[in-house]
């Protein structure tokens, strides 16, 4: 059975808007809608280059609307966590009085039975407006703009920036492979999947050999020994993004794996001073005890802790340093 | 065309079309790209370059086409290049180089897991971020837009839609691929709820993983490859403006000029694959393309019966090219389309026999 993994990733956008849209942006706040002349046309909402000519354009703006023309619809019964109403409502295009354009917004209109091409619509301000194009609660049917009785008023300041938060939330599958080189890690061993026409050996569960492009499953595992030598490292002075636990500055390690080609990147290395890491250590892996284990929900290796110094004579090898991966 | 070399298809492959796949975008790809290279009988290593079309949002993953490279097997190293596009773009580029005269021989691939999460939040994401995107106006809801344009103008209306729907699931049954197919009465479709009015579930596409690889040659190449080449006759894209509200949503210009810059109007096609993901889409393509009324219209299903989002186009392209070496047509034609209600628009144009 396939199994999958679910993670959320945030997209925590901040733009800065540029005279155009800045102006439009900040025109909000004050409760107005402003577009811009391309010659004999206004264009709303405003860019800042003719959209047709692409010429630059004076930042010669106008009011439009309030209220104007539905063009075109569309009525979502089940909005989604985007949308800028939790309820159904009207995509719609909608020329403003005065715009040769149509502004795409929201219609809150209560039914589709209200919703008809031609229909005259007017904004619903939000009381707290930012700059941002949702200060628009929506539009109603009507010609009059609805104020709050809380309204803010404008910002003092011209606005210059925005924030755009998008959250989206994927499942992707976990192969059989990785399923299995996850289980040899839980029971404190390396998977090797051997490629059948070059040989090279590969870890943590890759589901093809890149170099020949054929498929490698469980008639190619080799099992992978525990020493080996290292061929490379960086001493990493922790910069403190969110989730960063280290302080301190900390060894990463590049380990050969003895009699194989597989070298694994960027291994922690235990009770070893930093100014004491060197190329060509002999080291061996540690794995966490069954004690250990429960705080080790979110460690990336696994139950892997870490590589020790196994006190051999260390291996002598110029070319030792160019073995990477 | 003026000017351009001749380039032909010699190997294309298109991967099962699903809801859900158990494997990863470079595994869908791998498979691909073996099928197509094996389909023109060369392997990876007589391929000179290669670019890739696929979305990082879509796959959740930035720089996810760098792990797509493992399909390639670009070692020793490989030419390689990426659009955040459909294939058929990629394929475009791929022909580009090709122009070049220094290299032989081309792979082009589009792929996408859209079961990785919801496309309908996904999709805002790729438009304008200051008026659009913070609105969440998903694809389905833009597509509703030009719709019910195209509806008020009069040039399409409910059950037209439907037809083609029907049409569509109808002509899919005997696609081994499709994911939606079989027999359906437009009364009983027109019955059904909106989704997006005026839309209903039968004028949107499934939500589909797939992907497809084609293999591209220069004549000579082409030739000594391959007894029956696909001919590139025409190969064009234009865009319009993005905001859909600044446009006439119930024309088409870009589909036009790039049919026009692709000499299609030159003779007529006997088939046409057009990557209209939504119902009321392919009579305005139609329209913009000019084609004849009797000229049959995505005899595959379409988008309607399978839509690998970053590959549906390039899948056009290959149905395409199976029209001509596998069932005896001499002139065919593929479109794919990318941005909100059809922003731009690409159109390729196949001929078989000899050049």
């Amino acid at each position: 059975m396939v199994q999958a993994v679910q993670s959320t990733i945030q997209f925590p956008y901040k733009r800065s808007l540029g005279p155009v849209v800045g102006a439009f942006m900040t025109a909000l706040t004050d409760r107005r809608i402003i577009g811009i002349r391309s010659g004999a046309r206004v264009i709303v909402p405003p860019l800042e280059w003719d959209p047709v000519t692409a010429e630059e354009l004076a930042h010669d703006f106008v009011d439009v609307g309030p209220a104007g023309r539905v063009t075109s619809w569309s009525w979502v019964a089940s909005p989604t966590a985007q949308h800028p109403l939790d309820h159904p409502f009207a995509f719609a295009l909608v020329q403003l009085d005065g715009a040769d354009t149509s502004f795409l917004h929201a219609v809150d209109a209560g039914s589709i039975d209200a919703m008809s091409t031609g229909m005259r619509v007017a904004p619903r301000w939000r009381a707290a407006r930012i700059g941002h194009i949702t200060d628009i609660e929506a539009f109603v049917p009507g010609e009059e703009p609805v104020v709050p009785d809380d309204d803010g008023g404008p910002v003092a300041e011209p606005v210059t920036m925005m924030d755009y938060n998008a959250s989206i939330t994927y499942t992707l599958p976990v192969t059989p492979n990785q399923q299995r080189a996850e289980e040899a890690n839980e029971q404190g061993r390396f998977l090797g999947l051997q490629c059948p026409v070059c040989g090279r050996t590969y870890t943590g569960g890759r589901g093809y050999c890149p170099v020949d492009s054929v498929p490698l499953g469980s008639d190619n595992e080799v099992e992978l020994p525990q020493r080996g030598t290292i061929t490379n490292y960086t001493i990493i002075t922790p910069v403190q993004y969110p989730g960063q636990t280290e302080t301190e500055p900390f060894a990463r390690v590049h380990v050969w794996l003895d009699d194989t080609g597989v070298v694994l990147g960027y291994q922690p290395l235990l009770d070893t001073p930093n100014d004491e890491v060197r190329i060509g250590m002999r080291v061996s892996a540690v794995w966490a005890s069954e004690a250990e284990l429960k705080d080790l929900a979110s460690n990336a290796e696994g139950r892997l802790l870490g590589w020790m110094p196994t006190g051999e004579p260390d291996v002598d090898d110029p070319d030792l340093v160019d073995r990477i991966q | 065309m003026p000017d351009t070399d001749p380039i032909a298809l010699i190997g294309w492959s298109v991967s099962p079309m699903v809801r859900s796949t158990d494997k990863t975008e470079a595994q869908m790809l791998l498979e691909v790209i073996t099928g197509a290279v094996e389909n023109a009988g060369i392997t990876r290593r007589e391929v000179d370059f290669t670019c890739a079309g696929s979305c990082d949002y879509v796959a959740g993953q930035a720089f996810s086409f760098v792990q797509n490279i493992d399909a390639i097997g670009a070692w020793p190293p490989k030419r390689d290049s990426h659009v955040e596009m459909d294939g058929a773009w990629a394929m475009y580029e791929a022909w580009l180089r090709l122009q070049l005269g220094d290299i032989d021989v081309a792979v082009a691939m589009g792929s996408g897991r859209s079961s990785t999460a919801d496309p309908a939040l996904i999709y805002p994401m790729e438009m304008d971020p200051y008026y659009l995107a913070p609105l969440g106006t998903d694809a389905a809801s833009f597509a509703a837009l030009q719709a019910r344009a195209l509806i008020d103008a009069g040039k399409v209306t409910e059950r037209q839609m439907a037809e083609v729907a029907a049409r569509a699931r109808r002509d899919a049954t005997g696609n081994p691929n499709a994911q939606v197919s079989g027999d359906f009465d437009v009364d009983t479709l027109l019955a059904e709820d909106y989704v997006r009015s005026p839309l209903r579930r039968h004028d949107l596409p499934p939500i589909t993983d797939g992907a497809c690889a084609v293999v591209i040659a220069r004549a000579d190449k082409a030739r000594e490859l391959c007894d029956n080449p696909v001919w590139i006759s025409g190969f064009a894209h234009y865009s319009e403006l993005h905001y859909p509200g600044m446009r006439d949503l119930t024309t088409s210009p870009s589909t036009t000029l790039a049919a026009k810059a692709a000499g299609l109007e030159e003779a007529p096609v006997e088939v046409a694959e057009l990557q209209s993901a939504f119902t009321h889409e392919e009579p305005l393509l139609v329209e913009a393309l000019g084609l004849a009324p009797d000229v049959p219209v995505n005899p595959s299903g379409g988008p309607l019966a399978a839509n690998p989002i970053m590959a549906t186009g390039l899948v056009r392209i290959a149905e395409a090219a199976t029209e001509i070496r596998d069932r005896g047509r001499q002139r065919t034609l593929a479109h794919s389309t990318s941005g909100p209600c059809l922003q731009q628009n690409l159109v390729c144009v196949l001929e078989g026999g000899s050049k």
